[in-house]
């Protein structure tokens, strides 16, 4: 295997093991400062008794995505150095801002957060929340004007071979970036609401008669529903912003192998790279066309018309279809698709129960959501598959190739060593973060009082 | 403003940000490095940990701050330093990776082999990212073998030179002694006694090693001796070492604060030295210097500086205003109560 492979493969595990902790960061975040908020205002004990639970696996969540995040921000100068001195004038800045704007502020109230429950009134204990959950969702707007920039580069021109910066709002509010931007933090949304309907029905199904589950329960699916639904239309939304702008990506979301007329959606198959053609196929006419322009008889672009279509646009004639990874892309984007209907319709069920008062003594359905707490994640990890995989064979989409990226001088055992590292490191880091995380909910079924993490010192 | 000053202005401010992770970071390595010598018994431990426990990860941002700012100042001096110390990089990220959790993860399980072992982490990371910067630093000032095309070959091997190792022990006995008397300020009775004492111990280190670490620049890093400022230059290390004799007579006193001022004006010391020392390179190169970068070969254009120079005039008194908060609502002498570590 080459450097190549092997930057790639270290740069995947590192941010997929990364995203397992943010949106959760995110999203529980978004919830507790809805519970501590209805707990300030109508001064029940029960709300404050579920954020206090929450946000001890809140706590947990966050040091791990701390830790694993760090590696991002040097990664590129570490193994992407090429990447990094051709594009740093731009997409350094988003990187610093972040941490200048978002970061310090997430991670300060964090502590006046976690440890300041005796120290502030309730509601300026509630304000730190919010600043907390806010300055992480800010934080994902800065990751994500970075993130987007590569897809849809704007706000510069090229000097002397490189890009430099030419107006800093267009390289912020880049094509890509509203449509991006709202669906993934509506996915972490999701996942926050999830994961708390999840964990509420796993002590009622130990308990129905938990009061302060219920409640947890009863806030978690009225977000939800909010949440799921709007994020099928956000969905089909950065869809389309996907064939407005990155022809290749929606060629193979869709294994699309060529530019057709009428096209079908094809919504099962294992399409062959090296055949260029789908197997098992299972398609609905005339359904591609209607998602991806509104007419169900438009032309679409295939992977053969939108090499062509970058050939002329970008002036880069190298590309060959064997570049494009077909397979993983349309997998892991179907994936996420039908897990975002799933869980609408999961959300749908959940509240027609709570209307008809079968919600918290329906065991089945309590399993069904305790199964369901992760799946919001594995969309998230399979959405930003299909967007990081499908970018390439760039970096930069039709500015910069992944081969033209990487490191020079880092070396094929240097990388050996790193990557073995990163995940044994990753695999320790997760196995006890679910190993707290478990024993923090056997602790509260055990009794230990919410308010309460130790004895009182004197 | 001409383009050259925003490219001086940028880098005096990533020293300054630089001076920031290892003034308000610096103390939090220094405790935990404390921490397996320090205190006696669970209490204790206890104590000590929570000194930081509330700001600790506040802290860390300083040094994702410096990442950032200079990947979007100097993108070439991120992509060359960065990829050329590679695995002493990935060396930072995997103890940083685990001081991180640490303090989170001990607390959660009432055992004792449980605790020890993340104590040992809590030590450890400490000792090696206190050793680390200065081994990265003195690196730098003695220069680094770039390329026509400023890429570094070198191995891990070569950052691991005697003048290398002597600056690591400077950064190391710095840490130290900065969180012995950030220690002084928070805690009282026999913890405190034996902070002042330890840091004490470790002022007088660092003097010895800065002096080592001045005496064989000359051999290593000629380079030094005709730096930017002069003989203005040649004297500001006397700021370590009178920072350094601050705080050994001012931990005789019976002052909790003044020993970290003290600290504090040693570690500034330190870094302006750094950072004049390297000046007009950022990364001299040992091959031949017209390789170096320099602010002026290696910086981002003239808006992405103006851009953030904007952006770090308004961020940056928000982050202060934030600590000065939080700082604040935790009081100066450690109190545990049932939601600290």
């Amino acid at each position: 295997m080459d450097a190549l492979i092997l930057a790639r493969i270290q740069f995947g595990l590192t941010a997929f093991f990364h995203f397992l902790y943010p949106p959760l960061t995110i999203g529980l975040g978004a919830l507790l400062v809805i519970t501590e908020g209805i707990y300030v205002y109508s001064k029940n004990e029960d709300y404050l008794k579920i954020t206090r639970f929450f946000v001890k696996i809140f706590a947990i969540n966050f040091v791990v995505g701390v830790a694993t995040g760090i590696v991002l921000e040097f990664q590129f100068g570490t193994n992407w150095a090429q990447y990094s001195a051709f594009v740093g004038t731009i997409f350094g800045s988003p990187l610093a801002i972040e941490g200048l704007f978002a970061f310090f502020m997430e991670s300060i109230f964090v502590g006046v957060m976690l440890f300041g429950w005796n120290r502030l009134s309730p509601k300026a204990h509630w304000v730190s929340t919010i600043l907390t959950a806010f300055g992480s969702a800010l934080s994902g707007v800065w990751i994500i004007v970075a993130n987007s920039w590569m897809q849809t580069p704007a706000g510069y021109k090229i000097v002397n071979g490189k890009p430099i910066m030419t107006n800093f709002l267009h390289v912020v509010f880049n094509p890509y970036f509203p449509a991006e931007f709202t669906h993934t933090i509506m996915g972490a949304w999701e996942y926050g609401a999830f994961f708390m309907a999840g964990v509420a029905s796993w002590f009622l199904i130990k308990n129905n008669k938990d009061m302060v589950m219920r409640k947890a329960l009863k806030v978690a699916i009225i977000a939800g529903i909010f949440i799921s639904v709007v994020q099928i239309i956000l969905g089909d939304v950065s869809a389309k912003e996907v064939v407005k702008y990155q022809p290749t990506k929606l060629a193979m979301m869709e294994a699309q192998w060529h530019t057709q007329k009428d096209a079908p959606e094809v919504l099962f198959t294992i399409p062959d790279e090296a055949q260029q053609k789908n197997y098992f196929a299972v398609k609905v006419p005339y359904l591609l066309s209607m998602l991806a322009t509104g007419n169900p008889y438009s032309k679409v672009m295939g992977l053969d018309g939108a090499i062509k279509y970058i050939a002329h646009k970008d002036h880069i004639t190298n590309l060959k279809p064997s570049m494009f990874p077909v397979d993983a892309v349309y997998t892991t984007f179907h994936i996420m698709m039908y897990i975002g209907f799933y869980l609408a319709g999961i959300m749908l069920i959940a509240i027609i129960l709570y209307w008809k008062d079968r919600l918290y003594d329906n065991k089945f359905f309590l399993k069904v959501l305790w199964y369901s707490t992760f799946l919001p994640l594995l969309a998230l990890e399979m959405g930003w598959c299909t967007t990081e995989i499908g970018r390439q064979p760039f970096t930069v989409y039709g500015l910069l190739e992944t081969q033209n990226s990487v490191s020079k001088n880092v070396t094929v055992p240097d990388l050996i060593i790193s990557i073995t590292m990163f995940v044994t490191i990753y695999l320790i880091l997760l196995s006890f973060a679910l190993f707290l995380f478990k024993r923090e909910l056997k602790g509260r079924l055990e009794g230990k009082d919410e308010t309460n993490t130790k004895p009182k010192e004197a | 403003m001409s383009f050259q000053f925003l490219q001086i202005l940028w880098f005096i401010l990533i020293a300054v940000i630089i001076l920031g992770w290892a003034t308000m970071d610096g103390f939090d390595y220094g405790v935990g490095s404390l921490l397996a010598f320090i205190a006696k018994d669970d209490r204790e431990k206890r104590i000590v940990i929570n000194s930081i426990g509330p700001v600790w990860d506040g802290n860390q941002v300083w040094l994702i701050l410096g990442g950032g700012a200079i990947f979007a100042a100097f993108p070439q001096v991120y992509a060359s330093v960065f990829s050329g110390f590679y695995l002493a990089m990935m060396l930072v990220v995997w103890l940083i990776i685990f001081r991180a959790v640490s303090f989170e993860f001990r607390s959660r399980v009432e055992d004792e082999s449980w605790k020890k072992r993340w104590e040992i982490v809590i030590t450890v990371t400490g000792l090696g990212i206190g050793l680390l910067l200065g081994v990265a630093l003195a690196n730098l000032l003695r220069g680094i073998p770039l390329n026509k095309e400023h890429v570094d070959f070198e191995s891990l091997f070569g950052l691991l030179n005697i003048f290398a190792i002597a600056g690591g022990l400077v950064s190391l006995s710095m840490f130290l002694m900065h969180g012995s008397a950030y220690l002084v300020m928070k805690t009282e009775g026999e913890l405190q006694k034996r902070a002042r004492n330890y840091g004490t111990k470790f002022a007088y280190a660092y003097i010895i090693f800065t002096i080592i670490f001045l005496l064989i620049s000359p051999i290593f890093a000629p380079r030094l001796l005709n730096n930017s400022l002069g003989i203005l230059g040649d004297i500001l290390p006397a700021i370590m070492l009178i920072g350094a004799i601050g705080v050994i007579l001012a931990m005789k006193s019976n002052s909790d604060t003044r020993p970290f001022m003290f600290s504090v004006l040693s570690i500034v010391g330190t870094i302006a030295s750094a950072a004049v020392g390297l000046f007009p390179d950022i990364v001299p190169s040992t091959i031949k210097s017209s390789y170096s970068l320099t602010p002026f070969n290696s910086s981002s254009n003239e808006l992405t500086l103006v851009v953030m120079l904007i952006a770090t005039l308004i961020g940056l008194p928000l982050v202060i205003l934030y600590s000065i908060y939080a700082y604040k609502k935790f009081g100066l002498k450690v109190k545990l109560d049932e939601d600290s570590y």
